[in-house]
């Protein structure tokens, strides 16, 4: 037959979609296949009870004999539907199902250790994803930038209202520019004020990052004008918390300071931060033409219009910076300082990313030991089976045949360990963001399609690698020990060799792993021994926000807190009570001032240098603890004609070394026309810049202007919930408008700081003692392997005299040798990652060599542990029994 | 397969094809139709019967349809298609080339 070329393709068509069909629908298939025999063994047996006059049953009984099995013509039915492969594979799960199950101690084992391994990568994973790779919740986030300043590489910080209105007026370069100022202040919104945090942005914000409303409408520009109507957009939640539902929100009053704003519209549900600020109230923010450049405080975020890249926004901003330079020079002097997009993500993301990667890196390896652990149970368990193999050759199964079975097995085995590993990676990913390190966007992370897909990865390439040995021998083996290897249990040299490689290769990685927890736990410990400046034990502190409406002037807010002070003072227990504007340890920059020497002014151009620059009560001293070293204290006289500071000790060696600090003079905030600052006195270092920081501080005596908002800290004997609530309860009494947040002991505060290295340590730490167990059981195997394999000649050694100390001599060396080949590598590995770290250790270098030493002494010793125990075994063999089993 | 197998094989499918000539039937039919056509010489072996089914349904020779059948049973109807009748004839047309060459060499004297 001479068919056409296209009739031939039509037929080869018809026949993959029938192929296609038969695979698809198998079981409906083999249904109708058997009810269609069914129908044929019926039909039959009707006709032969009715033509021969047989009875029903003996005409069923002839019908099915004729037919024969139904199962063996539903097995040739499936063969003429080309479905053979199909069942194979099946064929070959089940004979993998049932060849591991004959093992359940290699098979159990592979599967946790994979289990833990493809778990803890995937948790890891799915943080990285939510971290680094996940998109923002915004359309376009790629256009999307963070506007900073910048003077050099490191160094940026927010924006001021006259570099934002400088911005919005360049029209070239965002199709929407907007700005936001975080604060705590008093709202009330039904029922008494409570602070809050609350964030003021101009309506370009919302129209830069594409918000929309979901009740009411967002800020527009007229909203952004002085004097226009105060107004406000709130969060989902807090609307449905204050006033039940969003829409019974809008049109409300919101009291935030005390002065009322008009409820327009409320956020979509789930929106709890924009542009990573977090906040349930969202004023309008009305930037009024500046005096000065400063102060810095307004985060902007811009959309980058249409076709203009990033660089061209940012030499445009250069330019703007440029041009708005010579307005402000009087108080602001660092013509370095330029407008700065950076990527929104990128500002976000931050050092995030960094501690993300050590995450992924530490895992990884751990993952890496696993399945180095995994492939060398493997091999031991190929050489035990090559007997079964090679029979299974010369009962006539092709090579082929052979490496998809041993392919199916180790799938089998990885696949199982990730479905175990994904239950683990769902409950790593909750231990992750429960006691992992502070990273942005962390808490979005889930375990969603593209994780599992990553772990299904994983899976595959670790049966491959698991596998891929005992497969490869197979080509190498040939039919030399076909039907006799039963003396060889130890498998050979080469065998040896491989597994000896893999033994060694786990110490080598995880030696890096142990590194770096030890230097995290140094930072650590040298972090808590870090002086915080004061005692915290027994200080409370919490915060006090009062309303502006009530407290317009400086003599409203000093009467208040003279009555509140005399209130606390009266608590029994309390040994004294003090403001101040700064939070120790970390005051996070909140009261950060930069200020001039004005006997050593900087150069003209250049930036001034900065400090913590806390406003205190002269009771602050006293409360906290901290020492006067020279000069005096405030005085009540210092109301601000000349101004007076106390500088730390810290700062005078910082700037004065080896002089007196006492008499100085600073030009305060850049304000040349201000009166001079005079130094009066140097008191002992206080933390402010985390525990990590310098001690720098200047104080300014509150005296000289009060803040509304402020830190109040008490000293009492006792630190009970009912001191801490009898305190509350007491500031509460003097002023029911003011909002208070709850006590703390400062302990916890102190906490708070080392709270980063403390995750990180500890989950670096859990992965290093994986690690180590890991490549102890792995060492621990071979060696046991070994011995079980070498007894008879361990028994004809002691036979001719070894003693027991020689044999665990033997042993122990030479496992040893292994582990100490890994640690050398492993050292080496470590001493170039280690630059990774360095950014998150403190008071130790990152190649510090006394943590490099403990750590390879604890992986030595936890190795000649696992070696020392099979050295045993092999030193209690007796000779006559090893010997006569020859 | 030898050449004896495929030899079998296509004369089954060409009686297969003969018996739907006269319309639509299910297995059971095709294979009672091919006994009384045959007067009971022919009983082909269902573990034939079924896979050559299969196959040709797979050829596009025929078509099959889940219908009634007479006996008021679910079944699975057998229909030639067009392309089967031409198969059909060019099958029947072999056969008699091949009959009668068989045929004469048996016959020669």
């Amino acid at each position: 037959m001479r068919d056409s070329l296209a009739l031939r393709a039509r037929r080869l068509a018809r026949r993959v979609a029938w192929r296609l069909r038969a695979l698809v629908r198998r079981d409906a298939l083999d249904r109708e296949v058997r009810e269609e025999f069914q129908l044929h063994v019926d039909l039959e047996a009707e006709d032969l009870a009715r033509t021969r006059g047989m009875t029903p049953a003996e005409a069923r009984r002839r019908a099915r004999v004729a037919f024969g099995g139904m199962d063996r013509f539903e097995e040739e039915h499936r063969d003429a539907r080309g479905m053979r492969w199909v069942d194979d594979l099946a064929s070959d799960a089940r004979y993998a199902v049932r060849a591991l199950r004959r093992t359940p101690g290699f098979t159990l084992s592979s599967i946790v250790i994979l289990a833990l391994g493809i778990g803890a990568t995937t948790a890891v994973f799915g943080g990285v994803n939510a971290v680094l790779i996940a998109r923002l919740p915004y359309a376009h986030d790629e256009q999307l930038v963070r506007i900073y300043e910048q003077d050099a590489p490191t160094r940026r910080w927010s924006l001021s209202i006259a570099d934002l209105l400088a911005v919005e007026s360049d029209h070239h370069t965002f199709s929407a520019v907007g700005g936001v100022r975080r604060r705590v202040a008093p709202v009330a919104a039904a029922g008494d004020p409570q602070s809050r945090p609350i964030a003021a942005a101009t309506s370009g914000f919302f129209r830069a990052l594409g918000t929309r409303a979901a009740a009411g409408r967002l800020m527009d520009a007229s909203d952004d004008r002085v004097g226009a109507p105060p107004v406000v957009v709130l969060s989902d939640a807090f609307a449905t918390q204050a006033y039940g539902s969003a829409a019974a929100a809008l049109g409300r009053s919101v009291l935030i300071d005390g002065h009322g704003f008009t409820v327009i519209g409320v956020l979509p549900v789930g929106v709890q931060q924009l542009a990573a600020v977090r906040a349930d109230v969202w004023p309008a923010l009305q930037p009024a033409q500046p005096s000065r450049r400063g102060p810095f405080g307004i985060l902007a975020v811009g959309r980058l219009a249409d076709g203009v890249s990033a660089d061209a926004a940012q030499r445009n901003l250069a330019a703007l910076s440029a041009r708005i330079f010579p307005i402000w020079q009087a108080g602001f002097q660092d013509s370095a300082a330029k407008l700065t997009p950076v990527s929104l993500r990128r500002s976000i993301i931050g050092d995030g990313a960094s501690t993300m990667g050590i995450l992924a890196g530490g895992v990884g390896l751990v993952l890496l030991i696993a399945i180095a652990n995994v492939a060398s149970l493997m091999l031991v368990r190929a050489t035990g089976r090559r007997r079964e193999l090679s029979l299974r050759t010369v009962l006539g199964a092709t090579r082929a045949r052979l490496v998809r079975l041993l392919v199916t097995e180790s799938l089998v085995l990885t696949m199982v360990g990730a479905a175990a590993g994904v239950v683990v990676g769902v409950a790593g990913l909750s231990l992750l963001r429960a006691v992992g390190p502070y990273v942005p966007r962390l808490a979005e992370a889930r375990l969603d399609g593209r994780a599992m897909a990553f772990a299904v990865a994983v899976a595959m390439v670790s049966g491959i690698v698991v596998g891929a040995y005992p497969v490869l021998s197979l080509f190498h083996a040939g039919q030399a020990d076909a039907a006799g290897g039963g003396r060889t249990v130890g498998g050979g040299r080469r065998v040896h060799a491989v597994r000896s490689a893999f033994v060694a290769a786990q110490f080598a990685l995880a030696l890096p792993l142990l590194a770096g927890a030890g230097l995290l736990m140094t930072t650590f410990l040298r972090l808590q021994h870090v002086d915080p400046g004061f005692e915290p034990d027994h200080l409370v502190t919490l915060d006090v926000a009062l309303p502006s409406a009530g407290y317009a002037n400086d003599a409203a807010i000093a009467s208040y807190w003279r009555r509140a002070s005399a209130r606390i003072s009266a608590i029994p227990g309390v040994g004294g009570a003090a403001i101040s504007t700064a939070m120790s340890p970390n005051d996070e920059g909140n009261n950060e001032n930069n200020f001039d020497l004005v006997d050593r002014p900087v150069d003209a151009g250049t930036a001034q240098p900065t400090s913590p620059w806390p406003s205190v009560t002269n009771e602050y001293f006293a409360t906290m603890g901290v020492r006067l070293i020279e000069g005096r204290l405030f005085e009540p006289t210092d109301t601000g004609a000349a101004p007076v500071v106390v500088v730390s000790r810290a700062w005078a060696d910082h700037y004065y070394p080896g002089q007196d600090a006492v008499g100085r003079q600073l030009i305060s905030g850049g304000c040349t026309s201000c009166p001079h600052t005079t130094v009066v006195g140097v008191v002992a270092d206080v933390k402010y810049s985390g525990l990590r920081g310098s001690g720098d501080a200047v104080y300014s005596p509150a005296t000289e202007g009060w803040f509304r908002t402020m830190h109040v800290f008490v000293r009492t004997s006792a630190t009970s919930d009912g001191q801490l609530r009898t305190i509350r309860d007491e500031l509460q009494a003097v002023d029911r408008s003011a909002s208070l947040s709850t006590p703390a002991v400062m302990t916890e505060t102190v906490y708070e700081d080392v709270a980063q290295p403390r995750h990180l340590m500890t989950l670096l730490g859990l992965f290093a003692a994986a690690a180590l167990g890991l490549a102890a059981v792995g060492i621990f195997g071979m060696l046991s392997y070994t011995v079980a394999a070498r007894r008879q000649e361990i028994g004809v050694r002691m036979a001719l005299g070894a003693r027991a100390g020689m044999v665990v001599g033997m042993i122990v060396r030479r496992g040893m040798a292994y582990a100490a080949m890994g640690a050398g590598v492993g050292l080496v590995v470590a001493a170039a990652g280690a630059r990774l770290l360095a950014g998150q250790l403190y008071g130790v270098t990152a190649a510090d060599p006394a943590t490099l030493a403990e750590v390879t002494a604890l992986l030595l010793a936890v190795a000649l542990a696992a070696c020392w125990l099979p050295a045993r075994r092999a030193a209690q063999v007796d000779p006559a029994r090893a010997i006569r089993t020859e | 397969m030898s050449d004896r197998a495929d030899l079998l094989q296509g004369t089954l499918d060409l009686l297969i094809l003969k018996t739907l000539l006269f319309g639509p039937l299910h297995g059971w039919g095709i294979s009672k139709r091919l006994r009384q056509l045959s007067g009971d010489v022919l009983d082909v072996g269902q573990g034939s019967l079924y896979p050559a089914l299969y196959r040709i349904e797979e050829r596009g020779w025929v078509s099959a349809e889940w219908g009634t059948s007479p006996e008021g049973r679910r079944a699975k109807f057998y229909a030639l298609t067009a392309l089967g009748r031409r198969q059909f004839a060019a099958e029947r047309a072999e056969w008699r080339v091949f009959a009668t060459a068989v045929d004469q060499v048996l016959e020669a004297t």
